[in-house]
């Protein structure tokens, strides 16, 4: 048979290497005899003195999965701790299908796996694996941003006392906020640390916040009260406009006024803002 | 002695820059004549490795090696991929920029592989027509790589050293002979890995890897996970018979040991060069 082009040995050998099931599956599927019909693979690929062309192509089929998987433990290793080698792979398996990589870098290539996980049918714990997904999505991320310098002990004191109320703080490139369900943080911890780790059930977070000092990526527990004041200021509200809202939110009995100034000089004291402005001073 | 037709300077005796000797490499600033950086864990970040990046740019020359630039594909070329790498370049003053000749994906998708071409006319025209593309979006010559592969397609007419070496005359780029590679394919696939050595064009190429590979008896894979075999060093001593000194790089990407160890391997490749070189007169 006459010898395929160049477009269609392309699109066939792709159609075999990501296919999800065996080599074999792969060389059977209509997406590869699409491309070469009535084709066998020896048509398109010769063998070697020791492999059979579809043993060859194996190669390649074998090592796409691989790659993909360790792709993805390296931006989701809690995730992949918690579902195990096996479980991770067959999460890895159906994501990529849904999501091939499509950018000439593996590093956006788990962009999308926290929604994919929202929606898997077969997981377990899966509102867990979702707001931890969701956490090392962020830690991710917040890795490879923009660097910007944090506020300064001097953009701080250059701000009138009486300022403050209208004052607006920014964060800083790399911070991502989330508000989370489950113990996902301290679940990373415990990752990290002695390598016995199991999630925490019932105990509801308020959020994380993801930040980068020195170029090393931090988490922050946050409380619901906290959560909601950062979360506030982030989306660009002056300080007296958050603080009114979680106070009208939770009620002065909740979050207590020494409270808010210990949250703020953590805040500051960690680097999350970049800036200060004040109406009419820029 | 010789040199490239492209004036690209002989570095010596370099490296793979690798995340895991960052610390190492800040605080003891070793003395490694260049490293080689991978591209695409650059492309797009404002992290550490950017960071670490800028400090090595400042202090070692570097030279840029990709594995997405997909030269082979009936893909369109990415061009805001190239724009990228083209930046990177200028801010690392890249000696040079590499990549393989291979494709890595079509309709959009990239599997993050180097897979083969077939070797025909039509690939041909088609490769050598993106390499000219791509050099001038670049503006710099390009220089491609022999990737090691496990498939032969049946419609080839040329070997691949034939294939590699017209295209390289007829896009006007440089040759980063990868001589581990040019052992494993010739395991897999049958053929004289001195005859492919002896085929190439010495005044096209600008750089060597050596690397180790992991045998599986029916086939190798190209692993990059240990210390090269001695045929390989034979092999390599051979192609600088024909090229005299040009840069060479050893790449350790899996089993990474200690920064040491993996600057002992490149070190020997000095010694060879220099054995050679002594022979030669």
């Amino acid at each position: 048979m006459p010898r395929p082009a160049l477009d269609r040995v392309q699109r066939w050998m792709q159609a075999v290497i990501v296919h999800p099931g065996t080599v074999d599956d792969g060389l059977r599927s209509p997406a590869a005899a699409a491309e070469v019909p009535g084709a066998g693979v020896e048509d398109i690929v010769r063998p070697s003195a020791r492999l059979t062309a579809a043993q060859r192509v194996g190669i390649y089929h074998g090592m796409y999965l691989g790659r993909m998987v360790e792709a993805l433990e390296s931006d989701y290793p809690a995730l992949q701790r918690l579902l195990g080698a096996d479980g991770f792979a067959d999460l890895v398996r159906d994501y990529v299908q849904a999501h091939p990589s499509r950018s000439y870098t593996l590093n956006r290539l788990g962009d999308h796996l926290p929604e994919f996980i929202a929606t898997a049918p077969r997981l377990r714990r899966r509102g867990f694996c979702h707001d931890l997904a969701r956490l090392e999505r962020a830690m991710s991320h917040v890795f490879d941003e923009e660097e910007t310098p944090a506020l300064t002990p001097e953009a701080i004191a250059a701000v009138p006392a009486s300022a403050w109320e209208g004052a607006r703080l920014h964060p800083i490139a790399a911070f991502r906020l989330l508000a989370v369900r489950h113990p996902v943080n301290a679940y990373v911890d415990a990752t990290r640390g002695d390598g016995r780790s199991a999630p925490q059930r019932g105990q509801r977070q308020g959020g994380v916040a993801v930040y980068r000092r020195m170029y090393g990526v931090f988490r922050l527990d946050l409380s619901p009260p906290a959560h909601a004041l950062l979360e506030a200021l982030a989306a660009g509200a002056t300080i007296g406009e958050a603080v009114g809202r979680v106070l009208a939110r939770g009620g002065r009995a909740t979050v207590a006024a020494e409270d808010l100034f210990r949250w703020f000089r953590e805040w500051v004291a960690e680097g999350i803002f970049r800036a200060v402005t004040v109406e009419g001073r820029g | 002695m010789r040199g490239n037709r492209f004036g690209l300077p002989d570095l010596g005796v370099g490296v793979g820059l690798r995340t895991v000797h960052f610390g190492h490499i800040l605080a003891r600033q070793p003395e490694v004549d260049w490293f080689e950086v991978l591209s695409e864990n650059f492309l797009d970040t404002g992290g550490r490795p950017l960071h670490v990046l800028d400090q090595v740019a400042e202090r070692y020359p570097v030279v840029l090696h990709g594995v997405s630039l997909s030269i082979g594909s009936v893909d369109p070329l990415d061009r805001d991929y190239l724009r990228k790498l083209k930046a990177l370049a200028r801010r690392t003053r890249a000696r040079w920029v590499s990549d393989h000749l291979c494709w890595t994906g079509v309709r959009g998708r990239n599997v993050h592989d180097l897979l083969p071409m077939p070797y025909t006319e039509e690939a041909l025209r088609h490769t050598t027509e993106r390499v000219r593309q791509a050099s001038d979006i670049l503006e710099r010559p390009l220089v491609l790589e022999n990737a090691s592969s496990y498939v032969e397609f049946a419609a080839s007419t040329m070997p691949e050293s034939e294939f590699l070496a017209r295209l390289a005359r007829d896009a006007d780029c440089g040759l980063l002979l990868d001589v581990n590679n040019v052992y494993v394919s010739a395991f897999n696939h049958g053929f004289d890995a001195g005859a492919y050595i002896d085929a190439m064009p010495a005044d096209r190429v600008v750089q060597y890897h050596l690397a180790g590979h992991t045998h599986h008896g029916t086939h190798i894979v190209d692993t990059h996970s240990d210390h090269a075999v001695p045929e390989v060093w034979q092999l390599y001593a051979r192609a600088c018979r024909r090229t005299g000194p040009v840069s060479t790089l050893y790449e350790w990407d899996e089993n990474i040991p200690a920064f040491d160890v993996m600057h002992a391997e490149a070190l020997k490749a000095r010694a060879y060069r220099t054995h050679v070189m002594a022979a030669a007169g």
